[in-house]
């Protein structure tokens, strides 16, 4: 081939010109192809995982063996007579909203001190972010500890003031919720601490000076400065809080993993999760799997249609 | 060549090496999984010895052998099975045994009961793994549920071991004490654990004990029976004794209320509990003058006392991929120098398979064997007179003719209904009539319903 190539050089030329435009791709071309490995993943790792979800909701099938058969929307008329769907649904909603309003009010509080100079604030910083750290099982066991009705330090502390006469049953009925509550609110709160701090520190003084001149008080301050500066991060913090908390299986299922009170905290996630695992019905936990989805996207739609546009964002 | 790149030719040279060698050794190994269900150390310790040993013998076999918790178990088999990578051994409820051997998803263990000789087990034991002519079950260790109570404090109040529920709520009335007088109640009658798998043992043991059934030969749930209802009435009336919360104890927990000395009685105690109450009890009270087991009594419909055996089986997996050397390790396991050192991690819970083992000079002089043997006579009572079935099996034929127990037990339908009762004050009719219409539901589901 060399001796071709030596031999007959015009000839060489033109066939690379030749080559050269026949390789020639179009911009949009190009694009297609740089996009398309990532496509590909988001197919084979987002979208046919959720495609399947939907398509298992329609089957009666078992967890683990190939028995499957056809049931149109049995599934789903199935849930909407079954009252326990509706308690869990309920759980679920009351787990998230009151985990949401908690961590958010603790989490500006937070943010808002640390946000001001004192000794050892960078310390304080470090601490604060602790429980975030922690993993979920550790921070469960724990709070397990603490809150164990008969040997607990919670109950300790709280009949040696005197807040209560008796031992409270953190882990029963009635305080089941309250206990799932707490551990939540501890272990998730320093992400809205982080995400506010961090915008805290990028209001600009001069805001706060100018409204000093005007005579705002601290309190006037933070309603009209630091509030509506913090409105955008607060909007996407919300919004992932409550997919989170909404979808929260690991913390709700560790604190009592099926134990007596767990009827009593049994969220859609977990509700899911037994319906799958515990009575082996693939079709009716990926039912429930799509419904949860479903609450979301709508939720979050409404969310969207009611501050995004005031917001801009 | 440069000495940089020549440092890098060398280094390169020797990891390829490693990685050959590594990987031929390692492949050259037939490595069998072995899940069992002993987290405590001492268990977990002595399964390593019999492995390390058996590795010795076989060194063409590596044994991985995992110690799993309870709960994580029949998932983790389940998923195991369904991706078609079962470990070669594991631990099961006798039901999840019973169900999977009715799929034809376990090997038999014929081998094994050959080696060991099947004249050598207790007769109790084969029941729980054998399935026509083929044993695909071969328990480890056999351990009954027990009453457990304050033999100190019963003294004093001259209390005798209850025949009947009501004297068991007598005896808990009794032994729910204010010790300091301060008008509140310091040690309470009961204890039992509040979690899904303990109140399922529970229902099926006061079934049994109150001479009723949970299933007919429809395979239709009997919750609504007369029998149903008197043990929830029973029920009731026991978490009158019990600590406030106890729904939120879990087994371990309980056995901190008796040794913590909250608690007088334990109705779910186990043989496991002697060591921990000489781990964690005031050392003076570490005997038998102090904790003692009565024999469980029986409710107003029934005429014998009933308990739970906790007796799982060894189970090997079709499609594993070494049957053969899983069998092999275990002929080792049961070898009565290897058996023992496994039984004598929880000698008072692990009731030895083999009857060699049982009568050896071994076994029968170890140190808390002779300590606690009440706690073992009343097992060994239960076991010779058939008093007692695992969990949810009310009769032997359940363990063939229901399949679907292991749904029921995971489903939490016996213990919505006992806390709905017990907690939310709904009439125990009610709450059986919502459990009957939710086991139904499942067992149509499941495809077992005749009736």
């Amino acid at each position: 081939m060399a001796g071709a190539y030596e031999s007959a050089p015009g000839t060489l030329a033109c066939s690379n010109n030749e080559w050269d435009e026949k390789m020639k791709v179009s911009p949009q071309k190009t694009g297609i192809l740089l996009i398309t490995p990532s496509v590909f993943l988001i197919c084979a790792l987002l979208v046919y995982p959720v495609l399947y979800g939907v398509w298992l909701s329609f089957f009666k099938k078992h967890s683990f063996f190939p028995d499957q058969r056809f049931v149109g929307f049995a599934n789903y008329l199935y849930l909407m007579k079954d009252p326990e769907f509706w308690m869990s649904l309920w759980y679920g909603t009351y787990y998230s909203v009151s985990t949401i309003v908690l961590q958010i009010a603790l989490g500006v509080i937070a943010a808002l001190i640390l946000n001001e100079a004192f000794r050892g604030r960078n310390f304080v910083r470090g601490v604060v972010l602790f429980p975030y750290m922690i993993p979920t099982v550790v921070a469960v066991i724990l709070w397990k500890w603490l809150l164990n009705n008969q040997f607990g330090l919670v109950n300790y502390l709280l009949l040696a003031i005197g807040i209560v006469k008796d031992p409270l049953s953190w882990m029963g009925k009635d305080h089941i919720m309250a206990s799932l509550i707490i551990i939540s609110v501890w272990e998730f709160f320093p992400f809205v601490v982080l995400s506010v701090l961090a915008r805290l520190q990028t209001i600009p003084p001069v805001l706060y000076e100018a409204a000093k001149v005007d005579g705002a008080s601290p309190w006037g301050r933070f309603i009209h400065v630091t509030l509506p500066q913090l409105r955008n991060v607060l909007f996407v913090v919300i919004l992932l809080r409550s997919i989170w908390m909404f979808t929260k299986f690991d913390t709700v299922w560790l604190l009592t993993q099926g134990g007596g009170a767990e009827k009593y905290i049994r969220t859609l996630p977990v509700f899911a999760y037994m319906r799958t695992f515990m009575y082996y019905q693939a079709g009716l936990g990926s039912t429930l799997a799509v419904i949860m989805f479903g609450i979301l996207i709508a939720s979050t739609t409404i969310y969207f249609k009611m501050f995004r546009g005031e917001e801009g964002i | 060549m440069n000495p940089k790149k020549r440092y890098q030719v060398i280094i390169g040279s020797v990891c390829l090496f490693l990685l050959i060698v590594g990987g031929t050794s390692f492949a050259a190994k037939k490595v069998i999984n072995v899940w069992h269900t002993e987290t405590n150390p001492l268990s977990r310790k002595a399964i390593a010895n019999i492995v390390e040993r058996f590795e010795k013998l076989h060194p063409d076999i590596k044994v991985e052998a995992e110690a799993l918790a309870w709960g994580d178990l029949e998932g983790k088999i389940m998923a195991a099975l369904a991706a078609g990578s079962p470990p070669e051994l594991s631990h099961g409820q006798p039901i999840t045994c019973a169900a999977l051997q009715a799929k034809g998803l376990l090997l038999p263990l014929d081998d094994v009961v050959k080696h060991i000789g099947e004249d050598n087990i207790w007769d109790q034991i084969k029941k729980v793994g054998k399935y026509g002519d083929h044993y695909f079950g071969l328990v480890h260790a056999a351990g009954t549920s027990l009453l457990i109570y304050r033999k100190d404090l019963a003294n004093k109040k001259g209390l005798k071991n209850p025949k009947t529920w009501k004297d068991l709520l007598h005896n808990a009335k009794e032994l729910t004490m204010d010790t300091n007088g301060d008008g509140k109640t310091d040690i309470y009658g009961v204890t039992i654990p509040g979690d899904n798998l303990f109140i399922n043992i529970l229902l099926g043991e006061l079934t049994k004990a109150n001479g009723g059934i949970l299933f007919d030969d429809q395979n239709r749930p009997q919750f609504t029976s007369k029998c149903m209802i008197e043990i929830l009435e029973f029920t009731k009336e026991l978490t009158n004794y019990l600590p406030p919360g106890w729904e939120g104890h879990g087994y371990r927990e309980t056995f901190a209320n008796m040794y913590g000395q909250k608690a007088s009685m334990m109705y779910q105690g186990y043989g496991r509990g002697a060591s921990l109450i000489e781990q964690y009890a005031p050392k003076d009270m570490t005997n038998t003058d102090y904790f003692d087991v009565w024999v469980k009594p029986h409710g107003p419909s029934g005429t014998k006392p009933a308990a739970q055996v906790d007796e799982e089986p060894w189970m090997m997996f079709k499609g594993c991929k070494h049957p053969k050397e899983a069998i092999e390790f275990l002929k080792f396991f049961y070898q009565d120098d290897n058996y023992l050192e496994y039984i004598q991690t929880v000698p008072i819970h692990f009731f030895p398979v083999t009857k060699s083992l049982r009568k050896s000079k071994g076994y029968q002089e170890t140190p808390m064997i002779k300590k606690w043997k009440g706690w073992l006579d009343v097992q060994e009572h239960y076991l010779d007179n058939d008093l007692v079935k695992p969990t949810l099996v009310i009769d032997w034929k359940d363990m063939t003719t229901k399949p679907y127990l292991m749904e029921i037990l995971g489903s939490g339908i016996l213990k919505d209904m006992v806390m709905e009762v017990t907690k939310e004050n709904v009439p125990p009719r009610d709450a059986t009539r919502k459990a009957q219409k939710r086991a139904e539901e499942l067992i149509k589901d499941k495809g077992y319903a005749k009736w």
